[in-house]
């Protein structure tokens, strides 16, 4: 596993994604993974909140819509991850690592959810039950500990 | 000039806090990628909404999602000024921070501009329908420039020194 992650480091990519000068290299990749954070978690909690009774007047129907939005930030953040992944590998062996990626794993699963629960339906219900309420705040919280994780990252080796 | 206000910031209380404690600063860290999100999540909405998408929200109702882009700004001028005067000297000669700095004035007259001259326009705009030029230019303008903050942000240790 370590000589795997070593021969990873090791090679031409990755040396030039971490060590380059360009601003292509791993300035933008980090950028690219922070636009997608934003892109990903902004979306879920705008149909969190909505979920949860905050601003009403936006038909709970419509924001179906912001489903494709948190699966192009996912995406985007998928690439640049295995790019930042690639780029400085022995940060996967890390606790936090494994936290962070199980935490993503749980939000994830509850996007999925989320959008069966309150859409599956068709039926566009404008108030939301219980359950589908308590996935919604489950999922504002987690991704609220994946971008806390996310951020420690930077503090360990 | 530039060397007194360093100087100056860095003898304050908040500053050594800042410095020293080893869970403040990336608290605040934490605390500005939940802001980044927030903000993200609520303007891009209204931008989009704004710029002619979402076109079955009414504008009146899309304006809720206003505020939660002002808590996101809100907890991102705070951290953000903690960092600065945790470590003024990582931005005070650091072109990305200028940078940010100034888009995130060129975002906020366009949202003071847009708001006095179009707020009350903004409540006429019924679900279905186009909005004008004037919504649209405001809408890119706005999510361009929070980008470019965002893009500075994130090279503050790259054109510059900060970390």
């Amino acid at each position: 596993m370590t000589e795997l992650l070593a021969s990873i480091e090791a090679s031409p990519f990755s040396t030039w994604l971490r060590e380059s000068p360009s601003v292509w290299a791993y300035p933008t990749v980090l950028t690219l993974h922070t636009l997608g954070l934003g892109v990903l978690v902004g979306a879920n909690w705008m149909v969190d909140l909505r979920v949860l009774g905050f601003a009403r007047a936006i038909p709970l129907g419509v924001l179906a819509r912001a489903f494709p939005i948190m699966w192009a930030g996912f995406w985007l953040n998928a690439a640049t991850g295995a790019l930042l992944f690639v780029a400085d590998p022995t940060k996967a062996t890390t606790t936090i690592f494994m936290w962070k990626l199980a935490i993503i794993a749980v939000g994830v699963a509850l996007i999925l959810l989320l959008k069966s629960k309150a859409y599956g339906r068709g039926v566009e219900m404008d108030r939301a039950s219980a359950g589908v309420k308590a996935i919604a705040a489950l999922s504002l919280a987690v991704w609220i500990a994946a971008i806390a994780t996310g951020r420690w990252m930077a503090y360990v080796a | 000039m530039t060397k007194a206000i360093v100087v100056y910031l860095k003898s304050t209380a908040i500053s050594h806090a800042m410095s020293m404690s080893p869970f403040l600063w990336p608290i605040c860290e934490m605390l500005h990628f939940i802001g980044l999100a927030l903000l993200i999540g609520g303007a891009g909405l209204m931008d989009l909404r704004l710029m002619g998408a979402f076109k079955s929200i009414p504008v009146s109702a899309v304006m809720q999602v206003r505020k939660w882009a002002a808590l996101g700004v809100t907890i991102n001028v705070v951290t953000g000024t903690l960092f600065f005067v945790g470590a003024p000297d990582q931005y005070i000669n650091n072109p990305a921070w200028y940078g940010k700095l100034l888009f995130l004035l060129v975002a906020m007259i366009n949202v003071a501009v847009f708001e006095t001259t179009q707020g009350k326009k903004m409540l006429n705009v019924a679900a279905g329908e186009n909005t004008p030029v004037s919504f649209k230019v405001a809408g890119a303008v706005s999510m361009g420039s929070w980008f470019l903050v965002l893009y500075f942000g994130r090279m503050l240790p790259f054109l510059g020194n900060a970390f």
